[in-house]
């Protein structure tokens, strides 16, 4: 545990595992139509590219620490994707259901 | 922050039952922050860890929703389903108890209310050439028929054959007969009562234009159906 909070130390590894789930995250995020609109992608994209510069650097743990924010921010915009596509999948429904009341009504 | 959206996700039921996995691993980070706070140094760890454990709450929190939405939405498509279901049936009904809506249909069909008293007919289209048999688009018309007679059950009709004046007289008459019956098997094969039913053939007799021309003949050859009144009387035979 104290190692961790030893800012810069030398014996941080590699973070490459870290960074390929992120890139996962973000693509994932993408594959289910996260755009530039939901604000975590584009938090998630811009750290994302500031870890991999990072890791040219070999500043590893900064590297971690970026990457590891970036894929929650992808995990988050994805939610918030699929959460409001069901929102607008109910709406829709609640719509359908309220032109067949008044249908009914009419008859 | 962190602390006061991990205490709210790990209260809410719908929460931990829909997205247990984010709430533990909020709590997790969020009690990884708290120890690193006691190290001096440690501020950005802290605040690291701290900013992990808000995500995953606020994940939790989507996830939730998210699923909340779904079983909602599998009841509501229950709901849409059911009600489609009532209202064809409804639709249904509607149609049928339209009889005088039919009423009228068959009236403005059958155009002339005449001293032999209302009459339908079923032009030469409606039949294979020179044939008796009906063409697959008579069916419409055989159906709306059908249903007035069922609606109707009263009612007689009686159906007259007639041709045009070409060829031979006793072809036609015989022509005028065939097609006349067929429309009056139909009926029957649909349900409607034999007894109610007469056919005839009139041949080239009673044309309704003249037969010069290839428009007159083809109004010539016609099946007329003549519907009795209400009480079932029907007008004297020709």
């Amino acid at each position: 545990m104290l190692a961790l909070s030893l800012t810069g130390c030398a014996s941080d590894p590699a973070p490459t595992e870290q960074l390929r789930l992120t890139e996962q995250a973000v693509t994932q995020a993408k594959a289910v139509g996260a755009d530039e609109q939901i604000v975590e992608l584009a938090m998630a994209e811009a750290k994302l590219q500031q870890a991999q510069s990072a890791m040219q650097r070999d500043a590893f743990k900064e590297a971690r620490i970026l990457a590891e924010q970036a894929e929650l921010d992808a995990r988050l915009a994805e939610a918030r994707v699929l959460t409001q596509k069901s929102q607008d999948q109910l709406n829709e429904l609640n719509n359908r259901i309220n032109r067949l009341r008044k249908q009914l009504g009419a008859l | 922050m962190a602390h006061k959206s991990f205490q709210a996700v790990k209260e809410n039921s719908d929460v931990l039952r829909s997205a247990p996995k984010d709430v533990i691993r909020a709590g997790e980070s969020l009690a990884r922050a708290d120890r690193l706070s006691s190290y001096w140094g440690s501020t950005d760890d802290v605040s690291h860890y701290a900013y992990l454990s808000q995500r995953y709450s606020e994940i939790a929190g989507q996830n939730s929703a998210l699923s909340l939405n779904q079983e909602r939405a599998a009841k509501l498509e229950l709901e849409r389903q059911r009600l489609q279901l009532a209202l064809r049936e409804a639709k249904l009904l509607s149609v049928q108890e339209q009889s005088n809506w039919l009423e009228e249909q068959i009236v403005s069909l059958a155009t002339s209310e005449t001293e032999r008293g209302l009459v339908m007919t079923l032009g030469d289209v409606l039949f294979d050439a020179g044939q008796a048999n009906l063409k697959a688009s008579a069916n419409r018309t055989v159906l709306k028929l059908v249903q007035f007679l069922q609606l109707n059950p009263r009612r007689v009709v009686r159906i007259e054959g007639y041709t045009d004046s070409r060829g031979d007289k006793l072809e036609n008459l015989e022509l005028s007969r065939a097609r006349a019956q067929t429309v009056a098997d139909v009926l029957i094969d649909l349900g409607i009562d034999s007894k109610r039913i007469e056919a005839q053939g009139h041949g080239e007799s009673f044309p309704v234009a003249e037969n010069a021309s290839a428009r007159g003949r083809a109004q010539n050859r016609r099946v007329e159906i003549v519907f009795s009144d209400a009480q079932g009387r029907l007008g004297a035979t020709r």
